[in-house]
């Protein structure tokens, strides 16, 4: 592409003169061309022309980019317009079509009167810069998302415990609009800072601290957590904010307290087992020793004994079932007067075996609630069976009784089983629904009052106990006569 | 009846019947208690060779009552041998539970349920000759 200079312009600019600086401007590192008023090329250096061609005296919108036209927001036509130099950010492409961008620098050359007569252009090349640029972009898209996606809790707060940064999780279970508020809100709705504060110890030691938490999420749900702190440092090593990664821990905790309570289920069987089997053996020697003796009196003691332990292993047994198996109510409309009717028959036996009277007292109108007939029998058997053991374990009265009774009190059923035996003391009342809980020393399996709890508590409804040593014990149960939602009868 | 003088003290009343027959059988006299305050009262006038104490009572625990024994200035050396369905847990109740009270000392023996019978004639027989 021979083209010869415009001699107007040659004679009036006469770049570089002189060998030396010709010599620094054909060796400068970047591209060096000098560009008339008409966006000409009139001059180049030899990395210019390496890449571009010999292109003197063609448009330099073509030589660099190929185009027809001038530009838009050419930096030499800026600095033709104000004499000032001009630098942007451009992609040339050179001659054997490679895309270089390259940051552009203009400089005015002006004649003896200061008028600007040509502009010149410096490229250097930011192919390499500008790599680094778009790695750094793509790199901090990266963490970024990893911040974000990443399946635990992070927060990044500032020494005033303001959160800064909050994942999308974190946002999701403690609120979308945590950045701003502080830590010690967001986690455990408190006013006020934590009084053990990892944060703080990361900020003050610039150690990483880990600690298990109970976070409280916006829904009101509490969270098992492990979280952990590091510290961010600046350029000066100073802690300049903390990152807490918290990780849910929920679901493994509550695999841990099964765990634990299997663990405990077997101790307090096999504990219940054991002193089922003194009741059992004491009925065999006594059955065997009073044939022996011929003693009918104490065969018939030794073999109710049997019977009664036979019985306590029957109702263990069904205990550990219902334990293990967390079963569905199956909800009708419960006909009261029978349910009690057919939950004291099946006692009716046993109680006049010890001598205890059984009082039932049912009123006519009491009807019907929605619940689980079956569940329902179960608990009410087990407080009955409490009772009888309450009344056969004190030798304090001459005689005991057992009220059950029934009834309607909107908006509650309500079914109490009242004894004059034992009674409990006030540690036993206030455990007396805990699982694995047992007054009952090697009898008891501390499962059967844990289950009708949560029988009632199924229905919607509650029990309570009232109690006191010698004086015997009273349990009310109120189920609502209208069903929860979880309780409607099936097919409603 | 001459026979050593053994006190049950259990609240289970099949257990209390079990061996009451069981060790009157065996040539001992027995009287039982269903907790630990009827034991207190019973004690004085039955004067026991041995008390023999159910270590899971409602209310006052076995070893509750071992304590008062121990520190009781005309029971404290009657020999006592507790029962329990758990051996191990006794001897770590017993060290920590008497550890807090002074010190007092262990039970002269414990049986575990379910009891073997010639093993608690044997254990009866040894304390009530010591």
């Amino acid at each position: 592409m021979a083209s010869t200079p415009d001699t107007k312009t040659d004679s009036v600019v006469q770049p570089a003169t002189g060998g030396r600086y010709r010599e620094y401007f054909e060796e400068m590192p970047c591209y060096l061309s000098v560009h008339d008023r008409e966006f000409k090329i009139i001059d180049g250096n030899r990395r210019f022309r390496r890449d571009f061609g010999e292109s003197i005296g063609e448009f330099c919108y073509r030589v660099y980019k190929g185009r027809d036209e001038v530009c838009p927001n050419c930096p030499v036509e800026a600095t033709f317009d104000d004499g000032a130099s001009h630098g942007s950010e451009q992609l040339l492409t050179t001659r054997a079509g490679r895309s270089m961008p390259v940051m552009v620098h203009t400089t005015p050359i002006k004649d003896e009167h200061g008028d600007v007569v040509a502009v010149m252009e410096m490229h250097t090349d930011i192919h390499e810069v500008k790599r680094l640029q778009d790695e750094l972009e793509r790199t901090h898209a990266r963490l970024s998302q990893l911040f974000e996606e990443v399946p635990c809790f992070i927060t990044v707060q500032g020494p005033d415990r303001v959160i800064r940064h909050a994942n999308r999780k974190f946002r999701e279970t403690f609120g979308i609009d945590a950045v701003g508020k502080t830590c010690f809100d967001m986690y455990k709705a408190r006013d006020e800072q934590c009084l053990v504060c990892p944060s703080q110890a990361t900020f003050e030691s610039g150690i990483s601290q880990h600690h298990e938490e109970v976070l409280i999420a916006a829904n009101g749900d509490k969270l098992n957590a492990m979280c952990t702190t590091a510290p961010l440092k600046n350029a000066e090593g100073e802690v300049e904010a903390v990152m807490e990664m918290c990780v849910d821990i929920t679901e493994m905790r509550e695999l841990q307290d099964q765990l634990t309570s299997i663990g405990l289920l077997v101790g307090s069987i096999s504990h219940g087992i054991k002193g089922l089997l003194t009741g059992l053996d004491g009925g065999i020697y006594m059955v065997n020793s009073g044939f022996e003796k011929d003693k009918p009196e104490r065969v018939k003691k030794g073999w109710d004994m049997v019977q009664r332990n036979v019985g306590r292993i029957r109702s263990m047994v069904l205990d550990i079932l219902y334990y293990a198996k967390d079963r569905e109510l199956t909800v009708e409309d419960v006909d009261v007067a029978a349910l009690v009717a057919e939950t004291a028959d099946q006692l009716r036996k046993k109680a006049s075996d010890l001598d205890i009277d059984l009082e039932i007292a049912v009123a006519d109108d009491v009807g019907t609630f929605p619940g689980d007939a079956q569940a329902m029998r179960a608990m009410l058997l087990n407080l009955l069976e409490n009772s009888l053991d309450a009344c056969r374990s004190d030798r304090q009265k001459d005689s005991h009784t057992i009220r059950f009774e029934a009834r309607r009190a909107a908006p509650w059923m309500v079914i109490e089983v009242e004894d004059n035996g034992i009674g409990m003391d006030r540690e036993t009342r206030e455990k007396a629904f805990s699982l694995f809980f047992s007054s009952k020393g090697l009898k008891g399996t501390g499962l059967g009052l844990f289950i009708s709890n949560k029988i009632v508590d199924k229905h919607g409804g509650d029990i309570t106990v009232d109690s006191a040593p010698g004086r015997g014990t009273r349990f009310e149960i109120r189920l609502p006569l209208e069903a929860k939602p979880s309780v409607r009868p099936e097919g409603v | 009846m001459t026979g050593p003088r053994i006190l049950v003290v259990d609240d289970d009343p099949d257990i209390q019947d079990y061996f009451g027959f069981f060790l009157e059988d065996n040539g001992y006299l027995v009287k039982s208690a269903e907790n630990a305050d009827v034991a207190l009262q019973m004690i004085e006038d039955f004067a026991p060779d041995v008390v023999l104490i159910d270590v899971m009572m409602p209310g006052r625990s076995g070893l509750d009552l071992l304590v008062t024994l121990r520190r009781h200035p005309r029971w404290s050396r009657t020999p006592v041998a507790m029962i329990t369905g758990n051996d191990k847990v006794i001897e770590d109740d017993c060290r920590s539970y008497l550890g807090a009270h002074d010190n007092v000392r262990c039970p002269e023996a414990v049986l575990a349920k379910p009891v073997d019978r010639d093993t608690m004639l044997a254990v009866l027989g040894k304390l009530c000759s010591a």
